[in-house]
């Protein structure tokens, strides 16, 4: 499925026609970001009260304030109900080709929200207890939401899962491929598909196909947004391939015969690494050949020697890096789309730190406190900077 | 030019012909037309493109709005700019003198009639195309002024100089209109 865009967006002489406001918005809101002396004020915190007094002083004032007692996971979720108050604000704001365009951002969460119901489902947990769970911005309709765990959990009620529920959401589409390359490759049996394959595959693959659809329409807008969302998309692509690849040792996906067949199919067709790449990653069965197959790939070479020389950065955080790196070049140019899907993530990054402070605060991890990545911060090891903001 | 017959009958064998049989008058009030006229829609683009951006910005930084209201200023200027050059050229057209019906004498001072045309036409041009490259300029330059002053105050200034440069090409086209068409004088009369 490859969405078209109803246009371009223009170039520098005409993109503010109609979009000038609603990017001038989104950069406004770049100034919310935790600066490093925030940063600074909240590791430097013993309690959690501590924490809730600095971050009154931040954006956040409004977010914290509801809160009685401060616990890292009702900052997260305080936190992400701002950013989902404000990406909803600047949805209803947008028109096409940015209204398709910030739905796109929210498909991934869809897929995570339905791969929880369907997770939850097979386990008997209780509805409203997976609703509550589900990330706000990939909700749709309650009515279908509630539906998802009520289909039997064998063949058949999987097939009108599918038939009746799922291809009606925006996502539908990337299931409909997923079933169609499952029964290829198994012979043309579709019910059986959801049933025997591990729902972390499912998640994967939809997961790449929302990635390929994501490429092909930012590829069509043309211009800088395919320039700079092209390279985010690329360097998302490559993690999750790395990512497959890394933790699929030790599980049965690691067999020889799984490796070409199962794993293979879960690499996205998008991406530095991709053809020749994946290919190679395909017949990888160690941690030692992984590093070998990326040492031919100057971009990642960097990021696995973290993790073999198992520093004090993890490899997820060296991902993370990588990431906040691509992601604040979006900000560096204007008149162009990749400030929107730049701003979520990096938010997103933001509240991942502010739970790692919180969580280590809380277990009294001092010495661990520091091991997050700052969002614009001059302190960057990309940034050489004289002057503090 | 001018005094020749034509080889066909409505004077429209080729362009040639068709251009250089355009009335003087025709000529001059095109210039003021498409100096006015141009003129306007770069001013008009670089206050759209400024604007929406200024509005967005000062969303979540309200103190930019008085500040970056000077960009918007400075396209207005090139729309002002326009509008001198066509007062001063519609102030230069004139009609012929009494006496003078159908026919232009023979006696006509045809120097200055084609002369002033032209003239006109060319200053109304100059004004006007050098214009709208002024207006966009500045209007680009203005959205990236407000965008970047909510972030960091003491960039303004710095990005000011910028749209200054910007609209110095609004003036070039003006200086030169008015050097041109200085010189142009619509005759009233036979040739002194």
């Amino acid at each position: 499925m490859a969405s078209t865009p109803s246009g371009t967006h223009g170039g520098m002489a005409d993109f503010n026609i109609h979009h000038g406001f609603i990017e001038a918005l989104i950069r406004g809101m770049r100034s919310s970001f935790l600066a490093d002396s925030d940063y600074h004020h909240i590791t430097q915190c013993e309690t959690l009260e501590d924490v809730k007094l600095n971050m009154s002083e931040t954006d956040y004032a409004d977010a914290v304030s509801d809160l009685t007692v401060l616990t890292p996971s009702g900052l997260q979720s305080a936190a992400i109900n701002k950013l989902v108050t404000e990406f909803k604000y600047v949805r209803t704001q947008a028109v096409e080709p940015l209204a398709t365009f910030l739905d796109f951002i929210t498909y991934e969460y869809m897929i995570e929200n339905i791969m929880l119901l369907l997770k939850g489902a097979l386990s008997g947990r209780d509805i409203n207890e997976l609703l509550a769970q589900c990330h706000p911005l990939g909700m749709f309709k309650e009515s279908t939401m509630r539906s998802i765990p009520t289909f039997e959990a064998n063949a058949k009620g999987f097939a009108d899962l599918y038939q009746t529920v799922l291809v009606d959401t925006p996502v539908g589409p990337y299931f409909a491929m997923f079933l169609q390359e499952s029964s290829n490759a198994m012979g043309g049996e579709v019910r059986n598909v959801i049933e025997e394959v591990e729902i972390e595959i499912i998640k994967s693959s939809l997961i790449k196909y929302w990635i390929e659809d994501f490429y092909q329409y930012v590829q069509k807008l043309g211009g800088e947004t395919a320039e700079i969302m092209g390279d985010i998309l690329m360097v998302r692509a490559d993690t999750n391939a790395i990512n497959i690849t890394l933790n699929s040792f030790g599980t049965p996906l690691n067999e020889p015969v799984m490796r070409t067949s199962d794993r293979k199919r879960l690499y996205p067709a998008v991406g530095h690494l991709y053809p020749a790449g994946t290919h190679m990653l395909a017949d990888v069965s160690t941690e030692e050949e992984l590093g070998k197959v990326l040492d031919l790939f100057p971009q990642y070479t960097s990021i696995w020697s973290v993790h073999a020389a198992e520093a004090e950065m993890s490899i997820d955080d060296a991902f993370y890096e990588r990431d906040v790196q691509a992601l604040e070049l979006a900000f560096e140019s204007q008149m162009h789309f990749g400030c929107f899907y730049a701003y979520v993530k990096l938010k997103e990054q933001e509240i991942r730190n502010l739970v790692w402070i919180t969580e280590c605060i809380l277990q009294a991890q001092k010495d661990e406190i520091n091991k997050f990545v700052p969002v614009f911060s001059s302190h960057a090891p990309w940034r050489s900077s004289t002057k503090a903001r | 030019m001018g005094h020749e017959d034509c080889v066909s009958k409505f004077c429209n064998a080729g362009w040639g012909e068709v251009l250089s049989r355009l009335s003087p008058y025709g000529y001059a009030n095109f210039g003021i037309a498409f100096g006015l006229g141009f003129s306007v829609v770069g001013a008009a683009w670089g206050i759209w493109l400024t604007g929406s951006s200024l509005v967005g910005a000062a969303v979540k930084a309200p103190r930019i709005r008085s500040k970056n209201l000077i960009s918007v200023i400075f396209c207005e200027a090139t729309a002002i700019y326009g509008v001198i050059m066509a007062i001063i050229l519609a102030n230069k057209i004139k009609k012929p003198g009494d006496g003078i019906t159908t026919e232009l004498p023979e006696d006509w001072d045809f120097n200055s009639f084609y002369y002033a045309g032209f003239g006109m036409f060319s200053a109304g041009l100059s004004v006007g195309l050098t214009n709208i490259a002024s207006g966009v300029s500045v209007g680009i330059a203005g959205s990236s002024c407000a965008i970047a002053d909510a972030q960091d105050a003491s960039l303004f200034v710095k990005i000011l100089i910028v749209e200054i440069f910007a609209s110095a090409l609004g003036i070039f086209g003006i200086i030169v209109g008015i050097i041109e068409s200085n010189a142009c004088n619509f005759p009233i009369g036979a040739a002194e």
